[in-house]
């Protein structure tokens, strides 16, 4: 028994392939989804996808979107995903670095929730690239 | 046609071409407007050249607007293609019910900045005019969104009363998802709405571009829709979590939508935008070339015309000196 997981961005399928089982960021803390799930629709907050396949953990940063958990059959909506392979560890932790220097920066109430927002993606892209177990 | 063009060429040359001492001197160039009993017209081949230079210069102006709409045509192409994935989950889960009842409808209609692209703007308006004859009834009001200047263009002339919003120059940068959110944002903050209706054209190939439209419900509207059941019934069978309320989450689900939606409608109608212009431009240049021929012809026969003239002249001029 498989799900079929699809990940979409609004720039192309990130992707559409079979899993075993994911770990999904929502608003709420993390979920866990095996087959055969109850039919749900949830937010995605900015977090970390894990996809278990084959007995390995992938990883997968993303930015926040909408999750549907139909008959087994996950489909993903978010802005923007990257595999954690797929991300520079020193360049995450760079942008990291910066972000949390607009975020001391920042005045005004919109200045801080947008740096608040740069530096929880940025932290997420350090992690994702980090953590490949 | 062309014989009627060249009438009207020669009626102007017998304005300007009076007794003139200049034009004497030009008379073996310039065959004299002559008008036997056939009604045959003879008309200065240098008219007939300048005319047929302007048509090559046309024809080669066409042929280059071509090239550089296919190319802008396989840039936008594969975004399109990527950002059709996009909202098909969406479909799946709320459906796209355009026969929905509702109060406030607004209709976005989605059109191009520049001409020379063929009819797609007018469907889109006169799908845009149709959709609103549909929806008017008592306590139904329809509002427009117009995106880009030449539907602005043909609606404000008639429906000026009910534009909300317009918005032009958006290709002036690469479309992108951001850009398109932010216009999303901005519309979902000033237009109060039931149902918003998208009007572009879809691009199913080079050649065909199909007049579409797609409905996003507001949020109260899907509610009040799943819990009566229907096509959006199914929606009820889903447990909604990652929120305090179901509505705060159909709410964001709703705006996604429309953000989603729209992107891809703005991508397509690009470049169904640019394959129209592809295709009038082509047939611009056939033209041209087709006319440029009959104007070779013209000319031919007037040149091979003043030559057997100027012959007749001085074989009749030889003949009566000898006899």
């Amino acid at each position: 028994m498989t799900l079929n997981l699809c990940v979409l961005t609004p720039n192309r399928s990130v992707w559409n392939s079979e899993v075993n089982g994911i770990i999904l960021p929502t608003n709420n803390g993390q979920i866990g989804v095996l087959p055969n799930h109850a039919p749900t629709a949830t937010a995605v907050d900015i977090g970390i996808l894990r996809i278990r396949l084959n007995d390995q953990w992938l990883t997968m940063a993303l930015m926040g979107g909408f999750a549907r958990i139909g008959n087994n059959a996950i489909t993903i909506l978010v802005n923007e995903a990257e595999r954690g392979s797929d991300i520079d560890p020193q360049e995450a932790q760079k942008t990291l670095e910066i972000a949390e220097a607009n975020l001391r920066k920042a005045e005004g109430k919109r200045q801080v929730i947008e740096a608040n927002l740069a530096l929880r993606r940025a932290r997420t892209r350090v992690e994702a690239s980090n953590t490949i177990s | 046609m062309a014989m009627s063009a060249l009438r009207r060429e020669g009626r102007r040359l017998t304005s300007i071409v009076s007794p003139n001492p200049i034009n004497l001197l030009r008379a073996s160039v310039v065959s004299s407007e002559e008008q036997t009993s056939l009604g045959v017209r003879y008309i200065s081949t240098q008219i007939v050249r300048n005319r047929m230079k302007s048509v090559k210069n046309i024809q080669k102006i066409t042929k280059a607007m071509k090239m550089v709409a296919a190319s802008k045509l396989r840039q936008v192409q594969s975004k399109t293609e990527n950002s059709r994935g996009l909202w098909q989950p969406f479909t799946a889960l709320l459906g796209d019910s355009p026969s929905v009842d509702v109060k406030k409808n607004v209709i976005i209609t989605i059109s191009s900045d520049k001409g020379l692209c063929g009819g797609i703007n007018t469907t889109s308006v006169k799908v845009s005019r149709a959709l609103r004859k549909m929806n008017d009834g008592p306590d139904c009001e329809t509002k427009y969104i117009i995106l880009g200047e030449k539907a602005k263009l043909q609606l404000i002339r008639d429906s000026k009363m009910d534009i909300d919003l317009c918005i032009s120059e958006l290709q002036k940068n690469p479309l992108n998802y951001t850009q398109v959110s932010a216009l999303a944002d901005d519309i979902l903050k000033n237009v109060q709405f039931d149902a918003l209706r998208i009007v572009f054209n879809k691009f199913s190939s080079v050649v065909s571009f199909l007049p579409t439209v797609s409905t996003v419900l507001s949020p109260q509207i899907i509610e009040r829709e799943s819990e009566a059941g229907g096509s959006l019934g199914e929606l009820d069978s889903y447990e909604i979590e990652g929120g305090e309320t179901k509505s705060e989450i159909l709410q964001n689900l709703a705006e996604f939508q429309f953000s989603c939606v729209m992107f891809n409608a703005v991508l397509e109608n690009a470049c169904s935008e640019q394959g129209a212009r592809m295709s009038a431009m082509d047939s611009s240049s056939r033209n041209a070339g087709e006319m440029l021929d009959r104007l070779t012809l013209t000319y031919n026969r007037t040149r091979q015309a003043s030559i057997t003239t100027e012959l007749i002249e001085i074989i009749s001029g030889a003949s009566a000196l000898e006899g």
